[in-house]
């Protein structure tokens, strides 16, 4: 269990934030520049905030209103660098055994084994950081880290070094840290897909203050606004005025488009005259042939191949001037239900994947 | 013989006191003024440079009136009877204070290339401030503080100016090397002089060789100095090797 709460002003940006984390892994998603790396710093004890209060499991390690302020070696976190800060001096097995020095001999050999075995890295004890991959390099961090049996795990953009086939062994590694380390983990990253796969909350970042913080698939179903939609990755958005809400549905008008009905989950605020934007993740958008409800008018304006999958644009058929754009992604095995460039097609947009966002 | 010999002996002896000293002072002051961030950082650092700036002459009259009769040290001295102006002390002293900026440029420069983010790992880690210098910063930095070294030990054998002024030209005292050589020169004793000028460029060639062949065979990870020979860091640019 650990509860944040920090505040930090600088010349031209201020942290200002409060979340906590019960035995989870949290995910911090931001740009750079957003604050999350500070967030960690301040809980390892290497920031020291302006104001704020930090509690780690029974302990407090900050509490600025009482003149608390524990210093950084007696906070027992784990922090893994981006750029892993492996000590170059010392081998793999030594940089293990930096943070259980106070053991005796046999409990930092016995702990460092362990260690050894579970992040796969027999036979490298000796070498040094230079004579590692960079994943290797990585695993030696975790388990530098992990050695002194931290209450809680902070990693700070832990795959932004890496190449992709590395990356994906590493996330497993994390995946499966979990079956041993049963502590809090905070998981800094910029990356929505590697946030949504590690961790089960999300807490997004923006200019030093979280917007949303969520259950991951709350946080793709619902987000709180249109920068969090955007981050989320929703492509096609929409602006509209709600008139009308019931029970199941809600119902939007969007300008020269008609009304979108979209199935009414958990929002509690909404009412009617509200003005929203309404978005749709691109792999849900179905291409038709014919008119109907929640369908649009549109052609076919450019494809994009992917790796797996078309990216097909589409320009909307509206009345006047407003320009809107769709995009849909049709999976490659479907490729025959493309149009042809520029023909004129409906396209569906189920009611269950319609968000709406309040602004 | 033996008047041939004091020179060189007294310098030694000079030599290696000094270098301790400033080695011992050096790196703290390099440790103190590279987390220092106060308002007084720069009137601070040019307090440490500046014997390397001045005349030595400068230098050594000033602690002429430091330590003199009259002046703090020399009257707080005078409380237990003793003195250092024209004692051996006295050329420990000046040796020091010229020496003493170039362990502390070197050093601090070294200090400063060291990835914070180590030393904060080993922070994290539940080191405590004395164990990261000790285990993260100083091998890190090694290179540089051996090349500190280096050169202080050389700056301190070359100690003249200075010296003549505190210390005077006592012989079999406060007679150094390149005191000795000036004096055997103006009462015309070449050979005294060309053998002290040989063993100096000996002593002097001889450690920077040794120096340049001490190799460290040990890790270098990207961009970071720690393979190199300790001479190396002299010509290496300050920032050329800054990881990031």
């Amino acid at each position: 269990m650990l509860k944040v709460e920090l505040k930090r002003k600088l010349l031209d940006f201020s942290l200002n934030v409060a979340f906590s984390v019960d035995g989870e892994t949290l995910g911090i998603l931001g740009p750079s520049g957003s604050g999350k790396t500070m967030t960690l710093l301040c809980i390892a004890g290497l920031i020291r905030p302006d104001s704020g209060f930090i509690q780690l499991n029974d302990r407090v390690l900050l509490d600025s209103s009482h003149k608390i302020n524990l210093p950084s070696k007696a906070r027992n976190v784990g922090l893994v660098f981006q750029n892993f800060a492996l000590f170059p001096h010392l081998s793999a097995r030594e940089n293990i055994a930096y943070g259980i020095q106070n053991r005796s001999r046999q409990e930092v050999n016995q702990r460092v084994q362990v260690l050894i075995e579970k992040m796969g890295l027999d036979g490298l004890q000796q070498r040094y950081p230079h004579q590692l991959s960079a994943g290797q390099q990585q695993r030696v961090a975790l388990a530098r880290a992990l050695a002194p049996e931290p209450e809680i795990l902070l990693l700070d953009e832990p795959f932004s070094a890496l190449d992709s086939l590395t990356k994906e062994q590493l996330e497993m590694q994390i995946l499966d840290l979990r079956q041993f380390y049963k502590g809090n983990i905070i998981l800094v990253t910029h990356d929505l897909a590697e946030a949504y796969r590690l961790s089960s909350r999300i807490a997004v970042y923006e200019s030093g203050g979280i917007i949303q913080c969520d259950n991951k698939a709350k946080l793709i179903a619902s987000p709180a606004n249109l920068t969090v939609a955007k981050i989320t990755g929703f492509r096609n958005l929409l602006p509209g005025t709600i008139n009308d809400v019931t029970d199941s549905h809600i119902s939007i008008v969007v300008p020269e488009l008609g009304i979108l009905k979209a199935v009414r989950y958990k929002h509690s605020r909404l009412s009617s005259g509200m003005s929203v934007t309404i978005g749709i993740s691109p792999e849900y958008v179905k291409i038709t042939d014919h008119p109907g409800e929640n369908t649009v008018h549109g052609s076919l304006s450019r494809i994009v191949e992917e790796i797996r999958g078309y990216r097909c644009f589409f320009q909307l058929n509206s009345a006047q001037s407003t320009f809107y754009q769709l995009d849909a992604i049709i999976s490659k095995s479907d490729k025959s239900i493309i149009p042809t460039l520029g023909s004129n097609v409906y396209l569906h947009l189920p009611p269950e994947y319609l968000v709406v966002i309040t602004h | 013989m033996n008047e041939y010999l004091a020179p060189l002996w007294i310098s030694l002896k000079t030599v290696l006191v000094a270098t301790v000293i400033t080695f011992v002072l050096g790196i703290a002051a390099a440790r103190w003024m590279s987390r220092y961030t106060g308002k007084l950082k720069p009137l601070i650092d040019s307090a440490f440079i500046l014997p390397l700036v001045l005349p030595p002459t400068v230098v050594g009259f000033g602690l002429l009136l430091l330590m003199g009769k009259h002046g703090w040290v020399g009257k707080f001295l005078s409380l237990f009877n003793t003195t250092v102006v024209f004692s051996w002390p006295a050329t420990v002293i000046t040796a020091a204070v010229m020496a003493f900026p170039l362990m502390y440029m070197t050093t601090r420069g070294a200090f400063e290339q060291v990835d914070k983010n180590i030393e904060d790992a080993a922070r994290t880690l539940g080191a405590s401030e004395w164990r990261v210098l000790y285990s993260v910063t100083l091998p890190m930095a090694w290179p540089g503080v051996v090349a500190g070294t280096i050169l202080c030990f050389a700056r301190s054998l070359g100690e003249f100016g200075a010296t003549l002024m505190l210390a005077g030209n006592i012989p079999g005292k406060t007679t150094t090397i390149p005191v000795a050589i000036y004096f055997a020169i103006q009462d015309g004793d070449m050979k005294q002089a060309v053998y002290l000028m040989v063993i100096v460029l000996c002593i002097a060639f001889a450690s920077l060789a040794a120096l340049a062949f001490l190799k460290k065979p040990k890790p270098r990870t990207r961009g970071l100095l720690v393979n190199a020979a300790p001479t190396d860091i002299l010509y290496a640019g300050r920032k050329k090797d800054n990881p990031s």
